[in-house]
């Protein structure tokens, strides 16, 4: 069918007020010569989408390009089935944020509405990537609270689930604790560990495969298509993967500073956590001790250890103290803390331990010493001394946890190590007291993954295994594979029953959404993937290195393959590639290069710039049209070009904006670095990593460096972002305009 | 009982006593040291501690130095703190109780505390006649501290004394009594008798 776009220009919303519509019918009918122009008081309304659909039906249009309000708005009500639809914003972007009946405004909205016609002429259908058999099977890594939980639910969900457990026995940490920090009210008694009967729910049920003293050698493939290869040599096909390997205690051997070691009574609370699941807690001497002190942060929060809260530590020895306590309520119990910190309703159950008499010390505890018993020293900040606290005759000190996101029993491997990149690290460079831990902790990886950059998953500060605590949780930075429980930030076990359903969910959804060739978070259900043009390319791996999910792999001839169901959509790849052989069926550097020649330019004696915005679609697109909700004015002078991700900025885009005659460029996207705001984790990084090599480039072409600039831009930016553009419109109007412009 | 007399820091057992037997004393145990009672204070520049720290004493088993602080009388009732207490311990009963165990077990004296010897005089006027009488609390207080302080006390305040006298703030006459003072005694004797026999408990 031959593609057939109608342009359909609303009236509504005071756009036939501030707009000069017939001119821009003149527009879609001289320029385009487009078969189908149609205009609407409220092309929203019910008679406007029956415009639009009954044009469809009949198969006069195809292809409607609706010039109204924002694509991020009305998008139920401009969906038609099996049509695509292209929208230009000459609401938001136009008459909100210019002023009405301005010349320099309908230059604008007419230059809009040519950028989408464009679009629509190299806007393909995207046909999805749906070959062969695609596994439901989930693979749990990790047969703790987190694995168990994580297979219960997705069985509970329809799931077959392959458990993998290293050890013989499942159960993890916490199996043989027998009272737990209490996570339903009141809050204030500890409870029955919840473990067994989850253990013994998992192990009844069929759907359940158990793999005990198993480990992944390999892990191939792509979501819904992994293979998987155990230790045992059996292989499987699986959909998804949840990571649960949970943490160990931080090694108290190296806490010599706070007496580990010096006597057989200052334990760790693991250790003590034993000996009160045995139901009885002595001392060397065989006695039930009479004065007990814990130290919390025992190497926590501490640069010279772990540099981070491991958040349960607090709660934990609240329980064990109100267990010593009750067991005899003449014990004297203290609490060591510098700052007591009770997530979730553990507040109420501090309470109870001060109810139970346990006494708390605000305070670093400096020193232990092992004399006629035991005496802590304590820096008490409340009393303003120093305080030597003993004689006691058990010292507790409260480890945190170290996340298992690398099998610490395996060898390291020598390979892959060096292709995680360190891009990720929310500790600023500038505070050199913080030393982080190692990008790679020791050990070998866990999933052994295939993959073109390494064996590993890719890790966040202090080695856990995630992407964005707060705005992607459970996703690693590898598509199918999600984590839960302690392995991706420490929590609790409440917690981790939570977190574990959380990545049942998203690795039902990419088993899904994977079979359907669809993309998951952020672009979900995008049909679209790269595709490579192999005859262009010259193997630079520029794509396989630079996306941001180890989504393309390599040949043995060096060519680049993708694995579509990896993908995310964000077009680094393409961004990435210097001969512009990448390309999605609905996305690509032709498209948007021809977008930007699309726009009039005036040639210099008409005194009116043109500077290209290209906005990140994720954040500084949507924080442009909030700007003009708010009715925030800006330069008329800009263009702005949506795009997936800055990732997606091929350097042709600037070259052709320039030589074209644009007066400068502005890169609008997501903060990239250590603490980025980048919905594909590094795509505005690798946007202003090229950036920064293109000033050679301008030089040689007599053009002034400072024409091209990067803005960063969050969701929050709606007031800030237009008195930026104003600002830069300033600057380039004292540059003087492109000597380039009218060639 | 008297309250135990910790030997070391951090020695539970007189605060486990202050939990026990002072007015208030459960709720103390929740006190989490937020300082909001000190913040509050309005006469907390004249205190030796804060409450906030005193409480911190208490837990630390510093008895003496909790006992002899001028902390325990210089509190003036607002409540202020009370009110403020995100733990709702009462601060105020507290701090009442706590300087009637200093003059029980012999700690106000230690201090010669000011405001101990003046509460004793309002409680010997309360006691013998049923009602404060300006007058004499006042005289009573004065020369508790010597005859030479009481002189010079009583020079000082004179222009004040007889501004009150003036305007009928302070009588020269007998002192008011009650209407059978007898019961009152009576009263306050079986209050002490009740409370001998109880300890603190009563």
């Amino acid at each position: 069918m031959d593609k057939k776009t109608g342009a359909y220009l609303c009236q509504g919303c005071g756009l036939g007020d501030a707009l000069d519509i017939a001119a821009l019918e003149k527009v879609a009918k001289a320029e385009f010569k487009l078969p189908v122009i149609k205009t609407h008081a409220c092309l929203c309304g019910d008679e406007g989408v029956a415009l639009i659909k009954a044009d469809l039906e009949a198969g006069a249009v195809t292809l409607p390009v609706i010039g109204a309000c924002s694509p991020r708005v009305m998008t139920d009500r401009f969906q038609f089935p099996n049509a695509q639809v292209l929208r230009a914003n000459l609401r938001e972007q136009v008459i909100w944020s210019h002023p009405a009946g301005d010349e320099d405004t309908q230059m604008l909205a007419e230059d809009m509405l040519r950028m989408a016609f464009t679009q629509a002429t190299k806007l393909n259908a995207p046909t999805p990537w749906k070959e062969g058999e695609f596994a439901t099977t989930l693979l749990v890594v990790g047969g703790g609270y987190a694995g168990l939980t994580a297979a219960n639910e997705a069985v509970k969900a329809g799931h077959d689930v392959l458990l993998v457990e290293k050890s013989a026995q499942l159960g993890g940490s916490a199996r043989g604790w027998t009272k737990v920090v209490p996570s339903d009210p009141p809050y204030r008694e500890p409870q029955d560990n919840p473990l067994p009967a989850l253990v013994a729910k998992v192990e009844a049920n069929k759907a359940i495969r158990v793999a005990r003293n198993a480990t992944v050698t390999k892990t191939a493939g792509m979501p819904g298509k992994f293979q998987i290869e155990l230790s045992d040599g059996s292989t499987h096909l699986v959909g998804a993967i949840v990571l649960a390997t949970g943490s160990r205690p931080y090694d108290a051997t190296k806490l010599g500073h706070l007496g580990y070691g010096a006597s057989p009574d200052v334990i760790t609370n693991v250790e003590l956590e034993i000996k009160l699941a045995s139901g009885k807690v002595t001392t060397k001497n065989g006695q039930a001790p009479k004065t007990v002190a814990f130290i919390q942060c025992a190497g926590s929060r501490d640069p010279a250890h772990l540099p981070y809260c491991s958040s349960v530590c607090c709660s934990v020895s609240l329980k064990q103290a109100i267990q010593l306590a009750k067991a005899d309520p003449q014990t004297m119990v203290y609490i060591v803390y510098e700052e007591m910190r009770t997530p979730g309703q553990a507040e109420e159950f501090y309470r109870a331990a001060q109810d139970a008499g346990v006494i708390f010390m605000k305070g670093k505890a400096n020193k232990v010493a092992n004399g006629a018993g035991l005496t802590v020293t304590v820096a008490d900040e409340l009393l303003g001394q120093e305080v030597p606290l003993g004689p006691l005759d058990l010292v507790v000190l409260a480890t945190g946890m170290v996340p298992n996101s690398t099998d610490v029993d395996a060898p390291a491997q020598e390979y892959g190590a060096e292709l995680l990149n360190p891009d990720i690290n929310p500790y600023p460079a500038a505070d050199e007291s913080y030393k982080p831990a190692p990008i790679v902790p020791t050990g070998g990886p866990i999933l052994n993954l295939q993959y073109r950059q390494g064996p590993h998953l890719p890790m966040l500060a202090d080695g856990f295994a995630d992407s964005h605590y707060i705005c992607f949780p459970y996703e690693t930075r590898r598509t199918g594979i999600y984590a839960c429980g302690p392995v991706r930030r420490p929590m609790d076990m409440a917690e981790t029953a939570d977190d574990a359903r959380g990545a049942v969910l998203k690795a039902i959804q990419v088993i899904a959404n994977a079979a359907e060739g669809a993309s998951v978070h952020p672009r979900v259900g995008d049909l679209s993937y790269p595709k490579i043009g192999l005859s262009a390319c010259t193997k630079c791996r520029r794509c396989t290195v630079e996306c941001p999910f180890g989504a393309i792999d390599e040949t043995e001839q060096d060519y680049p393959v993708v694995n579509p169901t990896r993908c995310r959509r964000c077009g680094t790849c393409m961004g990435a590639c210097p001969v512009r052989t990448i390309a999605f069926d609905n996305y690509s550097v032709d498209m948007l290069s021809s977008m930007v020649k699309a726009v009039n330019i005036p040639d210099e004696f008409d005194e009116k710039p043109r500077i290209l915005v290209i906005a990140c679609e994720n954040d500084a697109y949507p924080a442009l049209d909030m700007a003009g909700i708010a009715r925030h004015q800006y330069s008329a002078f800009v263009r702005i070009l949506p795009v997936r991700c800055l990732g997606s900025m091929n350097l042709l885009l600037i070259n052709d904006a320039l030589s074209g005659g644009y007066d400068g460029v502005v890169l609008m996207g997501c903060k990239p670095g250590d603490d980025y705001q980048c919905h594909f984790v590094k795509g505005s990084a690798m946007a202003k990593e090229r950036l920064s090599k293109i000033a050679e480039t301008l030089k040689s072409m007599q053009l002034e460096p400072e024409r091209v600039t990067m803005v960063e831009a969050s969701i929050a930016d709606s007031a800030r972002l237009p008195k930026v553009i104003d600002e830069l419109v300033a600057t380039f109007d004292t540059i003087g305009p492109n000597p380039f412009k009218g060639l | 009982m008297t309250a135990p007399t910790p030997s070391r820091t951090y020695d539970l057992s007189f605060a486990r006593y202050v939990y026990d037997h002072i007015d208030g004393g459960q709720r103390l145990k929740l006190c989490m040291q937020c300082g909001a009672c000190s913040g509050s204070c309005p006469i907390g520049t004249q205190m030796d501690h804060g409450p906030r720290k005193l409480f911190m004493m208490i837990r630390a088993g510093m008895k003496e130095a909790v006992l002899t602080s001028n902390t325990i009388w210089n509190c003036v009732s607002c409540y202020n703190c009370v009110v403020r207490c995100p733990r709702q311990v009462p601060i105020t009963y507290i701090l009442h109780d706590l300087s009637a165990l200093a003059i029980e077990e012999g700690y106000a004296e230690a201090k010669k505390a000011d405001n101990a010897r003046f509460a004793k005089a309002f409680w010997w006027s309360a006691t013998v006649f049923g009602r404060t009488d300006e007058r004499l609390v006042t005289a009573r207080y004065y020369f508790s501290s010597g005859l030479g302080e009481g002189i010079k006390k009583g020079m000082a305040n004179q222009a004040i004394a007889l501004a009150m006298v003036k305007t009928k703030r302070m009588h020269l006459g007998m002192p008011h009594k009650v209407k059978g003072v007898g019961e009152l005694k009576a009263i306050v004797a079986k209050a002490a008798e009740i409370q001998a026999r109880h300890g603190k408990e009563g």
